[in-house]
């Protein structure tokens, strides 16, 4: 019984971790069709800048993590000012993106790992403490990933439904031109986008790091389970991204838990393949009608 | 048409020919082992370029799956080598069918998916089979007191011998062994390409590519071809997998690193995708800069990325457009330059030759129309909407047609 209270928590922890890492690129995704390979970098930064902001200038933890999400949004600026701007609309954007925002993380992961070393830091961020369930413990910081990967992903999916910037931002991810030759520029929905998506990848990035601890390489394992995530709920869908990454951590944990810490990840991907065969939109995703 | 399709091979072959020449004499002007080993290295990357190049480019499937491909080749034909002690010259073949098998594995789980999809999944694919060799800790077999595990762990496979160039070729010329056959393979691979791209399979790839929904209409089934190409472009990457091993004597993990992988991708998009001979210029174009930025060690990864951003495509295309219409081919523009009226005569001249052949290149002729006829037909009409668009931008309520657009954010 304690064993599978254990599970459980521990697959709504990673759930959560999974969630958490799932909004910013599901947003910038679903928006902008920009597949965004910098987002662990962007991710790393974000813990390494709370970090600096806590350690070296004392500043207390919610200014701290102000300003982390504001240089995060600014990280997502120059993204867009050095690469993105120049790509819209060209041949072979998907492709030529995934490239360019691969060489923006090499820069920044560089630039992270020549700042503060490769030595793993401690997240100074964090709740101390926990709640006992009968014999299981369950600390304060999981239960607070939980709920504050909940609230983003539901305030984006809230941001995108009901905002007058959220409505130009979905119409640009439907039809790009359609959109601009309704008056709305696109190169500032761009932009506006790649900001949240960056201070998000912040927030992102400090809540993943109070749990491990802060590596240059810490985004790239998240990034690569949020792009499963991504993919199972349908890209660029939030809710359906929020469900599938509590319920593929649960199953992943149940997997380690009863084959072995190895055959987690292999087991999803096999999980995903299944589903994406049953349903090639993804299991949330709805089956794009095109014109001749 | 007879005519036109032996000038295609022909400029191919005049090119291939003369790259083979330079590539023969190379060695033997700078016989310094470090050239020859530099040599040979692109000669696999290039490899896996072109069979890449034909999935990716040619076939417009959006994988990451190659190098995933490529470390199986290399694994099996080192496996084979270390536990069943063949001789690598046989098992890299094994090598290469196993990538196959694998490849349409692979295809079979994404190929139903599209676009970017296709890209994560098949992504996910070769990071787990990074994690998978990485944490393989289990003992495989013994080795007097030291356990050895399956796949090599992290330290990799290896003790499973080379191609015997050591002891066929006097100590001066060792490393030009492997040159020459990293050469030939890359010749194969590169030739295997030109065909397939060539011919009626390829421009069926190519009408998928551009205008999918108008060649599913005209009776190509999507996930068969693209499941044939997949498969099919797997055996040479494979085997660049078995002459990687065979060249190291070692197989590591290290080759499924998400940094190679993208450091291919940037020469596939960097020498053009979906043309013959681009991803090979752009091989070599960036194992050129890798070589110089070797200098600068500390720097090299962050320039690496400074110069992926180099690969964006507006800036290519002014560095490379010369270049391209004088040397690189466009292998659209054949299909461009002969006439519509043309080709259905020649469609109603085969009548002679029977009734399928008539049926096979009226198919020829449909498929030539999809591939041409894709969506930038709009252009146009948009680029001037566009223009309009952006003078009411800047002057709110001049026009009349801007009041009522005007109300935009």
């Amino acid at each position: 019984m304690d064993g599978w209270i254990q599970i459980l928590v521990s697959g709504l922890t990673v759930g959560a971790m999974y969630a958490v890492s799932t909004v910013s690129l599901s947003l910038v995704w679903g928006a902008l069709n920009v597949l965004n390979m910098g987002q662990g970098a962007m991710l790393a930064a974000g813990g390494y800048i709370a970090y600096t902001a806590v350690m070296s200038l004392g500043l207390p933890i919610p200014i701290a993590i102000v300003v982390a999400v504001i240089v995060g949004a600014l990280i997502g600026g120059a993204m867009y000012f050095l690469i993105i701007r120049f790509m819209i609309g060209k041949e072979g954007f998907e492709t030529n993106v995934i490239v360019a925002t691969f060489g923006f993380a090499l820069i920044l992961e560089n630039l992270v790992l020549r700042l503060y070393g490769a030595y793993p830091l401690r997240q100074p961020i964090g709740l101390e403490g926990g709640w006992y369930f009968g014999a299981t413990h369950i600390p304060y910081q999981n239960m607070l990933l939980v709920v504050v990967s909940g609230v983003l992903l539901v305030a984006v999916g809230y941001l995108l439904k009901t905002t007058q910037l959220g409505r130009s931002i979905r119409a640009t991810a439907q039809n790009r031109e359609a959109t601009e030759l309704m008056g709305i520029r696109i190169s500032r929905v761009f932009l506006l986008v790649l900001l949240i998506g960056g201070g998000l990848a912040a927030i992102s990035g400090i809540m993943l790091s109070t749990l491990t601890t802060l590596a240059p390489t810490m985004g790239y394992d998240p990034m690569l389970k949020a792009f499963i995530i991504c993919v199972i709920a349908g890209l660029g869908n939030i809710y359906g991204a929020l469900i599938s990454a509590f319920v593929l951590g649960l199953f992943e944990v149940s997997i380690q838990f009863i084959f072995g810490v190895r055959f987690g990840f292999p087991a999803l991907l096999l999980l995903v393949i299944l589903a994406l065969v049953w349903r090639p939109y993804g299991v949330f995703g709805k089956r794009k009608t095109e014109r001749l | 048409m007879k005519e036109s399709s032996t000038n295609i091979y022909r400029r191919d072959a005049v090119i291939g020919i003369i790259l083979i020449l330079i590539a023969a004499i190379l060695p033997f002007v700078f016989p310094t082992r470090y050239v020859v080993g530099q040599m040979t290295i692109f000669f696999v990357w290039a490899t896996v370029v072109s069979q890449w190049n034909l999935v990716f480019g040619v076939a417009g499937i959006f994988s990451l799956a190659q190098m995933a491909i490529f470390a199986m080749g290399g694994y099996v034909t080192g496996m084979l080598g270390l536990y069943l002690e063949w001789p690598l010259w046989v098992s890299m073949f094994f090598g290469g069918f196993a990538a196959v098998v694998f490849s349409v594995i692979i295809g079979i789980a994404c190929l139903r998916l599209r676009g970017a999809y296709v890209a994560l999944l098949t992504l996910a694919i070769s990071q787990t089979m990074y994690l998978l060799i990485i944490t393989d800790t289990a003992c495989f077999i013994r080795q007097g007191v030291t356990c050895r595990n399956f796949t090599g762990g992290t330290r990799g496979l290896a003790r499973f011998g080379d191609f015997g160039f050591r002891e066929m070729l006097p100590y001066k010329y060792m490393a030009f062994g492997d040159y020459f056959l990293a050469l030939v393979v890359l010749i194969f691979a590169v030739a295997f390409s030109i065909f397939l791209i060539r011919s009626p399979i390829g421009l069926a790839f190519q009408a998928l590519r551009d205008n999918s929904n108008c060649a599913v209409a005209r009776g190509i089934s999507r996930f068969k071809y693209q499941l044939l190409v997949f498969s099919a472009s797997a055996f040479f990457t494979g085997l660049a997998g078995a002459v990687y091993a065979g060249h190291f004597r070692v197989m590591g993990a290290n080759t499924l690193y998400l940094n190679l992988l993208l450091f291919l991708l940037s020469m596939l998009i960097i020498g053009g995708v979906g043309r013959v001979w681009g991803p090979l210029l752009g091989a070599a174009a960036l194992m050129l800069v890798d070589e110089v930025l070797k200098e600068f060690v500390e720097w090299r990864l962050a320039g690496l990325g400074a110069r992926q951003h180099a690969g964006h495509p507006r800036r290519r295309r002014q560095g490379l457009r010369r270049l391209r219409q004088g040397f690189l081919q466009d292998h659209r523009r054949p299909h461009h330059r002969r006439g519509r009226e043309e080709r259905l005569r020649h469609a109603d001249g085969r009548s002679g030759h029977g009734r399928k052949k008539t049926v096979r290149s009226i198919r020829r002729f449909h498929l030539e129309w999809c591939h041409r006829h894709h969506t930038r037909a709009m252009r146009p009409t948009l680029d001037r909407a566009r223009r309009e668009i952006s003078q009411c931008q800047g002057h709110p309520g001049v026009h009349r047609r801007c009041q009522v657009r005007g109300r935009g954010r």
